[in-house]
């Protein structure tokens, strides 16, 4: 059996680099702020700015974790600990039964089949639900770009625009955005079907369509909802409600996952010996 | 008074102790949280690398015996944002503290929560236990 499980987790490593653009969301010469909003020049809602996912708590970077969760300083003992990404799902991700029984197995073998393991892009919602990494938006009239200190991993995303018929599917997919309102739409496909969704174990097809919806509720929060949809494994569309906050002051730093991974050789010794490790 | 000590400090630990989340690599594939420890010696070594950082510490028992541990935290970026700095928070030749988990496998080798420096302050070196597994609830109904 355990070499059944050594052979879930081989995978090759992948990394990705990008660069960091400078941003500015403070520009005088703007439309003035609604809900203290800050606005793009073409009116938008400007979304420019370095975020954190899974910590809902207003505040700079040092503020928001200063508790004794993960990434906490623990200056603030009593402050909320950042909490799981999975408590973003707050009911039952909706597989199907066999599927779910994959999705309770990954949980059963506490993750160790995670393609963060092995150093590889999450997917999408889930990389930027890791709360101890931030992300940054950049966003123009053309197109928004979302970086990922996780894994060195960006999005670009064209606005008004067609998705495109000549790349291959990848753990992020191909993002083309539109605006409604006040509100940035995402649209998502061309997944690989090596990523997860959200949460241990959940994986799902090359059938995935996410949409994504970013809505700058005040100048310190983005509502981020996401619909996942995936007729190989769930029964029915899959919405998740979690926010994104602004981190000003924080700068995204390089992060090199396959510099030394020896977690991964520990994991295949682990599984060799017969170590026990699943709950 | 440097020894290793297999404690049992179920209380302070347990205060250490929060909400799993999803991070990085599973802590309980390779770290038992029923296995706690406490280790004081002295700094061999200092791996700043991701995704997770490295130290290794000397450490001699009661009867004179030493022994090398290696402990796992953070990767870098979370160490810099939880106030360490490279060759300057904890060097070779300091004498640390560390709490943390032992591996499963019985080896020498620990998930480091948190180190008490040279210095006595105080600092988070990984995150609690748990972190990475899963959480404590499946994404889906168990049947």
């Amino acid at each position: 059996m355990t070499r059944k499980l050594f052979a879930s987790i081989a995978a090759a490593a992948l990394c990705a680099t990008c660069a960091s653009p400078s941003t500015n969301s403070t520009d005088a010469a703007k439309p003035a702020a609604t809900n203290g909003v800050p606005r793009a020049a073409d009116g938008k809602p400007d979304l420019t700015g370095v975020w954190q996912g899974g910590n809902g708590r207003r505040g700079t970077w040092e503020e928001a974790n200063s508790g004794l969760g993960v990434g906490g300083t623990g200056a603030d003992p009593g402050a909320p600990a950042n909490p799981a990404s999975q408590q973003v799902i707050t009911d039952p991700a909706p597989y199907k039964p066999e599927a779910a029984a994959r999705v309770l197995e990954s949980f059963k073998r506490r993750g160790i089949d995670d393609p963060a393991g092995l150093c590889l892009p999450l997917g999408v919602p889930r990389l930027a639900l890791v709360g101890l990494f931030p992300i940054q938006i950049v966003q123009t009239p053309t197109q928004i770009v979302i970086l990922h200190e996780y894994m060195s991993v960006f999005r670009v995303i064209p606005l008004n625009a067609e998705h495109r018929t000549d790349v291959a599917p990848t753990y992020m997919g191909d993002s083309v955005g539109r605006w409604e309102g006040d509100t940035l739409v995402v649209d998502v496909v061309n997944f690989n079907d090596k990523g997860w969704l959200t949460g241990t174990g959940t994986f799902h097809t090359d059938a995935l369509h996410v949409t994504e919806r970013y809505t700058r509720v005040d100048k310190d929060q983005i509502d981020y909802v996401i619909t996942m949809e995936d007729p190989n494994v769930l029964t029915k569309p899959w919405t998740v409600k979690t926010t994104l906050m602004l981190r000003e002051g924080t700068h995204l730093q390089e992060y090199v996952c396959a510099e030394n991974n020896v977690e991964t050789a520990h994991y295949e010794r682990i599984l060799k010996e017969g170590v026990p490790y699943q709950r | 008074m440097s020894r290793l000590i297999f404690g049992v400090c179920l209380t302070a630990l347990a205060l250490l102790v929060s909400r799993p989340a999803l991070a990085h690599h599973s802590f309980g594939a390779e770290f038992d949280a029923n296995k706690p420890i406490t280790l004081k010696g002295v700094v061999t070594k200092v791996e700043w690398t991701n995704p997770h950082s490295h130290f290794s510490l000397e450490v001699k028992d009661d009867k004179g015996r030493t022994a090398t541990w290696v402990l796992t935290g953070y990767t870098v970026n979370a160490l810099y944002r939880t106030g360490w700095k490279k060759d300057v928070t904890m060097k070779v030749g300091d004498t640390v503290t560390i709490s943390g988990w032992r591996a499963r496998d019985g080896s020498n080798s620990a998930h480091a929560r948190e180190v008490t420096l040279a210095g006595g302050k105080k600092l988070f070196y990984g995150p609690p236990a748990g972190t990475g597994e899963g959480g404590s609830t499946p994404a889906v109904k168990v049947p």
